[in-house]
């Protein structure tokens, strides 16, 4: 009796249960990869583990990583938003131009964008030199680590914007203004709360591929060195053995970053 | 006291073509046309999202084409409601209110107030999204209506509604139209709402207003063929004015003579007779009315709680169950078709 | 909620600013150098020695294959205080051309052998000898690999030293066998001299026996971790890695100056230049658009003075002593008494 529910179940559900199989063996790829990584690094070298967590060197690396993908972040939230506006509402000439301008830097070779931004930016290009007489410098700065990091990221955040703009009936925002609402207004109290969860995600994903980032950085500011770069340069020297560590590191700690962010997100969400 | 001067504009898919018309105060009037994209975009420029490329529109005598729609303090109403998904009722209305930064105290007045006399204030912390058509329909006219607007725009207010709500949510308006008397310009495809809430209709097809007249002369006097069909007088019959004295006209069809009130003198006419004027009977009726014409019915056809009957002459009628029944009114009857010269309503071929 | 997000973001930025300047403090004077990989362990080493009385300096390290470090000056415009490779000639054949003039000199202070690096795990490594070491790697369930030599030294060196075993074996099938058959480069013979063409951009290695990275180092750790049985390296990686080296007889591992004459009876062509059998020279210059050209001075005198060449020779890459340069008339003064010709 219960065999024939469940078997019944099965039949009704068999799409389901079919794709969660398939699925899973994406899931379980990643997962393998990562956790067997993980797994014998905790197992098998705990203590190059804890020398990595308490070695300055790998923890300023760590924390620059972060941070300098933060600010790439707001800038391209900054720069971004508008834009993503803009191509969401708006028609006009050359649109496809700009949407396919924007995907670019996801194709580009990274050694091939960090040339391409080193040329632009290095002390004795015109753009370089206008900015170094207003202090920034981009070779081998946190400036050219920012720079580097915008290139690859903004892309993910451009268009998670956009579609999040483009999720918002258009007659929302104009029936905000019959009720006296300027553009602004109506933008800041309906576009804008109706669309954040879009932005938040956008914002988490260009925020994590620039923290991933190695070939475009490399090339423009080789020091201070990113996590990446670090990794790279400590695999040079000592191999694997001295580089898992610190690989395992920013793992563990970008994992339970994701958490905290997705996690609050959701709790804001139910909160409403 | 809203008047359209020769307003014309192009979309990708539709054009409004040189589009004059006014609305007094306090006229709730209604734009009826075939359904289609352009009534929402005539509703949509009136408000002020589109700059007319010609034309003009006043407001009060003072030309406001080129006023931002916030500024105009008109009031609009979606097909879909539009309600602010991410904020509760009660948030909904207070909208308006509280972009004029008006104090809280006075908004919270006016909003219960709104909400108190369109029967909403137990949905008031609800979101939208939990309420049914009729409710957010509701909801949607009351955020409209507490700023006070010049204008009401409505666009289809009742036609992603089920029948029922359509007539419960009718007559409300008819309610609110009378007790609070804001000129309303309303678009439907509907010609029961149109009939029922109406003080004038403005007929567009194609992007041209074709006729705008009370809504009885619109529906019985249409101006031509094309509008006659749209709003659905079903005879049409062809004939000769023989002769016109004193008003009453003499029209030739060939198989009868229809008598007709009309100034035409002469000339080649089409006849428009609405199927409910035509009157049935077994036998020559005594009455009033100047036409009788006798024909075999051919056939019989159901139209939700009505029939229709055709006849072998060209005429068709509108009755109910209980007539054909009463009537014995079967294919191949011969019967007596009845109608005043009121009825009927000609038009230059 | 706007404005508390704001206030987060803009406290963040804020925060980490201060943090920023405050950790990686810029009045330090950096010291950049371009270094083959080989070099990073002893240069670290060297490096302390060196920041111990310069407590101001920051030496900063990028390793890359030679050929790269070259390159990274010559065509994408960077620049550094001290150049030092894995392969001297480099030196000359790139950066002391007429249409690329980069430098007047250079120093040649150590040395490096060729050898096969493995593990205990590595098939047949019980077996592995110096005079049977050709025919293992013939085995088919072996895997090995060398370098990229359009690349990296030690990867065009590779291909050398397996034609120069034929000589020594008196076996002339070992290239055909161990690198034409496993991949798209292949050698001629005129005049008994032997030119391995290696002049194109895909090796098309077969990956079921070779394995060709643009790394030496990238092997070390295949081997390490099984994936590979054996690798072609320098011993000294072979020996900062902790793994096993066959030591190779002399007139085949690029190691000796005794052996020249051998060495020149091969040719190596690749895309960029055509490199001729020579014994493993480690070269390094100040190039002539350094930053710093005094502190690159004497950053130079601690890799070619006495500590200098105890960490070197600690690490696997015998020094040469003294230190030799090619015109002693360009050196830069202060380093003329640590250089013979």
């Amino acid at each position: 009796m219960a065999t024939k529910k469940a078997l019944t179940g099965v039949k009704r559900h068999s799409l389901s249960l079919i794709f969660l199989f398939v699925g899973s063996l994406l899931i379980l790829f990643t997962m393998l990869t990562l956790f067997n990584m993980i797994f014998r690094q905790i197992v098998f070298d705990t203590e190059g583990l804890l020398e990595a967590a308490v070695d300055p060197v790998v923890v300023k690396s760590i924390v620059l990583t972060l941070y300098c993908s933060f600010l790439a972040t707001v800038i391209a939230a900054l720069l971004g938003t508008p834009l993503a506006y803009v191509l969401a509402r708006h028609d006009f000439i050359g649109k496809s131009v700009v949407e396919s301008v924007i995907d670019v830097p996801v194709i580009i070779p990274h050694s091939v964008a960090g040339i391409a931004l080193y040329a632009l930016f290095m002390s004795r290009s015109p753009v370089g030199e206008a900015f170094s007489n207003i202090g920034i410098v981009f070779e081998d700065s946190m400036w050219g680590i920012v720079v580097a990091m915008l290139f690859v990221s903004a892309p993910f955040y451009v268009n998670a914007a956009r579609e999040g703009f483009q999720s918002i009936n258009p007659r929302l925002e104009r029936v905000a203004r019959t009720l006296g609402a300027s553009q602004w207004k109506s933008f800041y109290k309906i576009t804008l709360p109706l669309s954040v969860r879009h932005l938040f995600s956008g914002a988490v994903m260009a925020w994590a591929r620039g923290i991933s980032e190695f070939g475009a950085v490399i090339m423009i500011a080789f020091y201070p060195m990113i996590a990446p770069v670090l990794i790279f340069y400590r695999f040079t020297t000592h191999g694997l053995a001295g580089s898992q560590p610190i690989a395992v590191l920013l793992i563990l700690i970008c994992i339970c970053i994701f958490i905290i962010l997705r996690a609050s997100a959701k709790y804001w969400e139910k909160k409403k | 006291m809203i008047t359209l001067e020769n307003v014309s504009h192009e979309w990708d898919d539709f054009s409004l073509k040189n589009v004059s018309f006014s609305v007094n105060k306090g006229e709730h009037f209604i734009i009826l046309g075939p359904t289609a994209a352009g009534k929402t975009l005539i509703l949509e420029t009136i408000a002020g999202f589109y700059v007319p490329r010609e034309g003009k529109i006043l407001l009060n005598g003072k030309d406001i084409t080129h006023i931002p729609p916030e500024k105009r303090n008109i009031g609009f109403v979606y097909q879909d409601y539009s309600l602010f998904p991410h904020m509760p009722i009660k948030e909904n209305v207070a909208f308006g209110l509280n972009m004029q930064k008006l104090p809280k105290a006075e908004v919270e007045a006016k909003v219960q107030e709104i909400m108190e006399s369109m029967g909403i204030s137990y949905l008031q912390n609800r979101l939208p999204s939990t309420l049914s058509g009729g409710e957010q329909q509701r909801v949607a006219l009351a955020r409209s209506l507490v700023i006070d607007p010049e204008i009401l725009l409505l666009d289809e207010p009742l036609s992603a509604l089920d029948p029922r709500t359509r007539e419960t949510l009718r007559e409300e308006l008819k309610r609110i139209h009378e007790v609070r008397g804001t000129t309303t310009i309303h678009v439907t495809h509907d010609q029961d709402e149109a009939l029922a809430l109406a003080d004038r209709i403005g007929v567009i097809m194609d992007g041209e207003l074709v006729q705008v007249d009370e809504s009885y002369r619109v529906f019985n006097e249409p101006a031509t063929e094309e509008i006659a069909t749209f709003v659905g007088v079903e005879n049409v019959i062809e004939g000769k004015i023989i002769s016109n004295q004193d008003g009453v006209v003499v029209v030739e069809t060939g198989k009868y003579q229809i008598r007709a009130l009309s100034n035409l003198e002469e000339g080649e006419v089409n006849v428009f007779i609405r199927p409910e004027n035509i009157i049935l009977s077994k036998v020559k009726l005594e009455s009033s009315a100047r036409n009788r014409v006798s024909g075999k019915i051919s056939r019989i056809s159901q139209f939700g709680a009505t029939f229709r009957i055709y006849m072998d002459n060209g005429l068709s009628a509108l009755v109910t169950k209980q007539a054909i029944e009463e009537l014995g009114l079967k294919v191949g009857e011969k019967v007596y078709a009845s109608f005043k010269a009121t009825a009927i309503h000609l038009i230059k071929r | 909620m706007l404005a508390i997000a704001i206030v987060a973001i803009v406290s963040v930025a804020v925060i980490g600013g201060v943090w920023y300047y405050t950790t990686f403090a810029p009045e330090e004077k950096v010291l950049k150098v371009f270094c083959a990989g080989s070099l990073t362990l002893p240069f670290e080493d060297i490096e302390a020695q060196f920041e111990a009385d310069y407590p101001n300096v920051d030496v900063q390290f990028e390793p890359a294959g030679s050929v790269a470090c070259v390159q990274k000056i010559t065509e994408s415009g960077e620049e550094c205080d001290v150049l030092a490779l894995a392969d001297y000639n480099l030196i000359p054949s790139m950066m002391m051309t007429t249409e690329s003039n980069y430098a007047d000199w250079y120093i040649i202070f150590a040395v490096n052998r060729m050898t096969l690096a493995y593990t205990d795990n590595s098939k047949y490594a019980d077996e592995i000898t110096a005079d049977n070491w050709y025919e293992i790697l013939r085995r088919s369930d072996v895997k090995w690999g060398f370098s990229d030599p359009n690349l990296d030294p030690c990867g065009y060196r590779s291909p050398m030293v397996i034609q120069l075993a034929e000589h020594e074996y008196g076996d002339d099938m070992i290239f055909e066998d161990l690198i034409e058959a496993n991949c798209a480069i292949t050698v001629s013979e005129e005049a008994g001299t032997y030119l391995i063409d290696a002049n194109m951009t895909d090796l098309n290695p077969n990956t079921d026996r070779l394995t060709i990275r643009e790394k030496s180092v990238e092997l070390v750790t295949f081997v390490q971790e099984g994936g590979l049985d054996y690798a072609f390296e320098y011993s000294s990686v072979a020996k900062q890695h902790g793994l096993k080296y066959l030591e190779l007889p002399v007139t085949i591992d690029l190691s000796s100056t005794d052996c020249e004459n051998i060495y020149k009876t091969v040719k190596i062509e690749k895309t960029t230049t055509t490199s001729t059998g020579e014994p493993i020279v480690y070269g390094l210059t100040i190039p002539k658009n350094a930053p710093n050209p005094t502190l690159a001075e004497e950053f130079v005198k601690y890799i070619i003075n006495e500590s200098g060449q105890t960490i070197m020779s600690n690490s696997g890459q015998p020094p040469v002593v003294p230190a030799v340069t090619n015109d002693i008339s360009k050196i830069p003064e202060s380093l003329k008494k640590y250089v013979v010709q």
